[in-house]
């Protein structure tokens, strides 16, 4: 992929913001498919904890519990996904201002010092992005709080996983369906904590 | 880099024009801003895109006190007429953008809010500048479906916007049309292509017919100028147009 070229006058322009915000969009939407993916294996789980009977009622009540799970973590990431599509806007006005800014800036470069109204022009915008800024930092700390108290979440899920792996042991006949069942909940909870991890990483503005 | 020239002045009362940019890239079209200063106030006509935003500013700081700025006329909706106006806005937010009041809701994709539009009806109207009182003067689909020229009767200029643009070769850089029939060659594909409406065409030159015109100023290209206006608006009212090829 080419660099983004510089519009003129050596003026870049800044994609940065909106990039993260996409990166962020993205994992958000991962986790909400495995989510989807987890409710629908809980609901199989149930199925085949009933089959399974007497020798299966653990399982079937961490089925239920992880299905909740699942059921919860959509509500977390709905909200999560609502805070960042908010987050487009406030992003989308702080890059606005930083390209004015800087065209304004090239503008009176060129003008030479002392161009009447340059200063409280300059003092304007300044106080503009500022509160943007303030703005922005402030719904950077709401999603990183948001995403913190999900990963407790899906901790309490990795938790229920290895219950449902003890379970299956006791599972008779079913044994080693019921094993593969909550091996295949432990990867998936196991990549939504990575996508979390990453999710945690990322900043919509930069410290 | 572009440079203010003054075209007109008699005592307080001033015409800019700021014309012909030669180190702007070659992808962009040149294009012509004018400023009329009257008093303590000033207008600036079709201030132009975001890109040449700080050639235009700085051409404009070198002549005149750009917190005079009271409006802009935009004398159509196009990008290269006004799509530099949220840094004009960012400069002097109280400005007010006179504009047809069909773009009054589509030019604040380009900046400002409710309170910068003043929007002209399609009748035409008065812009008043410290006094001085300027005609938004009708010249709808030409080539813009809300378009509007401005008349200056005490300078005796039209702005003109799209109409008498030509579209001229580098190498010309001439403020004034200096010959016409070697000139018109360069307008000829614009007119043809960019106006649509012969019937447009023709009212607007019995309108403009009727002005005391001493220099018609348009947005891209070079100026027209005593006999040189004449000969244009005949030469527009000829013209076929509303045509892709000739």
């Amino acid at each position: 992929m080419n660099a983004p070229e510089p519009n003129f006058h050596g003026i870049a322009p800044r994609t940065g913001e909106l990039a993260r915000i996409v990166r962020v969009n993205e994992e958000i939407k991962a986790i909400v498919a495995t989510a989807f993916r987890i409710n629908l294996m809980a609901l199989n789980a149930i199925f085949l904890a009933k089959r399974a009977g007497n020798a299966a009622l653990g399982f079937g009540v961490l089925s239920n519990e992880l299905r909740r799970f699942a059921q919860d973590l959509t509500r977390h990431m709905a909200s999560l996904r609502e805070m960042t599509s908010g987050s487009v806007g406030s992003v989308t006005g702080v890059v606005q201002q930083q390209r004015i800014a800087a065209i304004l800036a090239e503008a009176l470069r060129l003008s030479g010092e002392g161009v009447p109204g340059a200063r409280e022009a300059r003092r304007r915008g300044a106080t503009r992005l500022a509160e943007q800024q303030v703005r922005l930092r402030s719904l950077d700390l709401r999603l990183r709080a948001a995403v913190e108290e999900t990963q407790q979440l899906v901790e309490l899920g990795g938790v229920l996983a290895r219950s449902a792996k003890i379970e299956a042991a006791y599972g008779g006949s079913f044994s080693a369906a019921l094993m593969q069942v909550s091996t295949d909940f432990a990867e998936v909870i196991a990549q939504i904590k990575r996508s979390l991890e990453v999710l945690g990483k990322e900043r919509l503005v930069k410290d | 880099m572009k440079q203010a020239h003054c075209i007109y002045q008699d005592e307080e009362h001033r015409w800019l024009a700021i014309a012909r940019d030669t180190t702007k890239p070659g992808y962009i079209i040149d294009t012509n801003e004018y400023v009329v200063v009257h008093g303590e106030e000033a207008l600036l006509c079709d201030p132009g895109g975001i890109e040449i935003f700080p050639s235009v500013f700085s051409a404009l700081s070198a002549e005149c006190d750009p917190t005079r700025l009271a409006g802009i006329f935009a004398s159509h909706q196009d990008p290269d007429i006004i799509s530099s106006l949220a840094l004009w806005l960012e400069f002097k937010p109280d400005l007010k953008c006179y504009t047809s009041w069909l773009w009054q809701s589509f030019l604040p994709h380009f900046g400002g809010q409710d309170s910068t539009f003043v929007p002209i009806p399609d009748s035409g109207m008065t812009i008043r500048l410290d006094g001085l009182e300027l005609q938004a003067i009708p010249a709808h689909y030409l080539h813009s479906s809300g378009n509007f020229h401005l008349y200056d009767p005490k300078a005796k200029i039209l702005f003109s916007g799209d109409v008498g643009a030509a579209l001229l070769p580098a190498d010309h850089n001439e403020l004034y049309v200096q010959d016409f029939s070697r000139h018109i060659r360069h307008a000829e594909g614009f007119h043809k292509r960019w106006m649509g409406s012969d019937r447009a065409k023709r009212d607007w030159c019995e309108r403009v017919s009727r002005l005391e015109i001493d220099m018609l100023v348009p947005q891209h290209g070079a100026i027209y100028q005593g006999a040189d206006v004449q000969r244009f608006i005949n030469w527009f009212a000829a013209l076929e147009v509303g045509v892709l090829r000739s």
